[in-house]
């Protein structure tokens, strides 16, 4: 019997983190410069709000509102990329958004958490050029994806 | 809304009050107020909480609770006439405002629910302030502190010791094994998901009742990013700092009486935020253990690496005992 497998090569399947900075957007650039036009490829673009501590907000609608607005920018700005992907030569149809609000540990855990999920081989992110302080007190993502990503490759443009 | 003055009349206060209070500080009427609002609690004022009267005193001052010495309207001493115990009464003072670092500005919060939260998982815990969190009668948190008679770390250490040298042979164990015992309580608050907050020797008292260090002040949040902690890491990293130099050894300070180990420091060697601070305290004070050392430089501008989780600094600490 001729059994022909319907997609013979599967999509390498990317994963790009972004958020509201300059960074991200270069990391988008990036990819539609590298990949866009190559068959083979899939993406998912990916924009985690951190979760917001309730000591923030008085009440559960304030907090509420906000993560509202934040939403609605994140899938602003994820439907601007995505066209960006599009016009580079990404088929519509695999190309890919989610926004969600991040509730693990830190932003890197999160990001790594949906690759899990959605079976990327590689994490793409923006390198923010932080100061060592803002590093030293705050932390650095795209640091963290280098050191904590298993089973995948991380990009991180500069 | 009415204020709670339960079955007290203002002679049973007034004979309570004499119980506790020296007879000059008694005064001739007392007023039972409500809670609502802290500005219309005044001195010499009865407040009745969870059906507890308490006799206010001062407003508290920084030193102890706040910024520069100022008063703290929201933040009261008082008496419980009942018992007889001193008490801090923190009324709810929301305050949301960006705390700046050099360049770096991040958004911070006084958050009366976060201490709430954080008096209950540390009750009992002999390295924190304990209290309780009731209702105000237009249903705010208001805490009830025990007071911690002592001095702050910050005030104990440099007070130690004739010198440097004779400060760290001989007083200097102790308090690291102290620093240490502090370290563990915010790796419990950290193990819980809560943060101190604001984490700087005047939040360490020193309780002359048990000759316990306790940590206070747990109002205090920050909007943190990819490290949680990393902004507790960097108090916890001050204070050890602080007590390992007998005070903040400065490069001003150096310039003026020690010129020839200021010669002897390079960029470097000085705090990654603090510029001004010497880090690498072994160029200063050459007896200093290499191990301990090190961990001051992971708090140094050429750190290339940074503590993330409380654990970490423990371990270290651990092999600098």
């Amino acid at each position: 019997m001729d059994t022909q497998p319907e997609n013979p090569v599967k999509d390498k399947h990317l994963l790009i983190a972004v958020d509201e900075s300059d960074s991200s957007r270069r990391a988008v650039l990036y990819v539609a410069d590298f990949l866009g036009g190559f068959p083979g490829f899939q993406i998912s673009l990916l924009s985690i709000i951190p979760e917001p501590e309730q000591d923030f907000y008085e009440t559960e609608a304030e907090l509420k509102a906000w993560v509202e607005e934040k939403t609605a920018k994140a899938n602003a700005l994820l439907e601007h990329y995505r066209t960006i992907l599009v016009q580079s030569g990404f088929p519509e149809e695999k190309v890919r958004f989610h926004a969600c609000v991040g509730d693990a540990k830190s932003l890197s855990d999160a990001i790594l958490a949906i690759r899990c999920d959605l079976t990327c081989c590689t994490v793409v992110v923006g390198r923010h050029h932080k100061t060592k302080t803002e590093e030293f007190l705050f932390g650095s993502t795209s640091n963290r994806l280098i050191h904590e990503a298993k089973n995948c490759a991380v990009w991180v443009v500069e | 809304m009415g204020h709670e003055s339960g079955a007290y009349t203002e002679k049973d206060l007034l004979r309570m009050i004499r119980k506790w209070v020296p007879r000059e500080r008694v005064p001739k009427r007392v007023k039972v107020k409500d809670t609502a609002d802290f500005f219309r609690v005044d001195y010499d004022d009865v407040v009745v909480l969870d059906s507890v009267p308490y006799f206010v005193r001062n407003n508290e001052r920084e030193g102890r609770f706040g910024i520069d010495d100022e008063q703290k309207f929201w933040v009261k001493r008082a008496r419980n006439l009942l018992t007889g115990d001193v008490k801090i009464l923190k009324w709810v003072f929301r305050e949301r405002f960006e705390a700046r670092i050099g360049d770096l500005v991040f958004d911070c919060v006084r958050s009366p629910q976060k201490e709430a939260r954080i008096l209950e998982l540390v009750s009992g815990k002999p390295a924190f302030m304990q209290g309780k969190t009731v209702l105000d009668t237009a249903g705010n948190q208001l805490r009830i502190l025990d007071y911690i008679k002592g001095k702050t770390l910050g005030q104990v250490a440099p007070e130690l010791g004739s010198d440097h040298e004779d400060y760290f042979q001989n007083h200097f164990p102790a308090l690291l094994k102290e620093f240490v015992v502090l370290v563990e309580a915010i790796r419990f608050l950290h193990d819980h998901n809560e943060k101190h907050g604001d984490i700087r020797r005047d939040h360490i008292i020193r309780d002359e009742t048990t000759g316990t260090y306790r940590w206070i002040d747990f109002d205090f949040n920050y909007r943190h990013g990819e490290s949680r902690f990393g902004y507790d890491l960097f108090g916890l990293g001050n204070v050890l700092l602080f007590l390992t130099g007998r005070g903040d050894v400065t490069t001003y300070r150096l310039l003026r009486e020690d010129p020839e180990a200021f010669d002897r420091l390079t960029d470097d060697d000085v705090n990654i935020v603090f510029h001004n601070r010497v880090n690498n305290l072994k160029k200063i004070y050459p007896y200093i253990p290499e191990k301990l050392n090190r961990v001051l430089m992971h708090f140094a501008v050429s750190a290339p690496v940074y503590y993330e989780e409380t654990q970490e600094l423990l371990d270290d600490l651990g092999e600098a005992l």
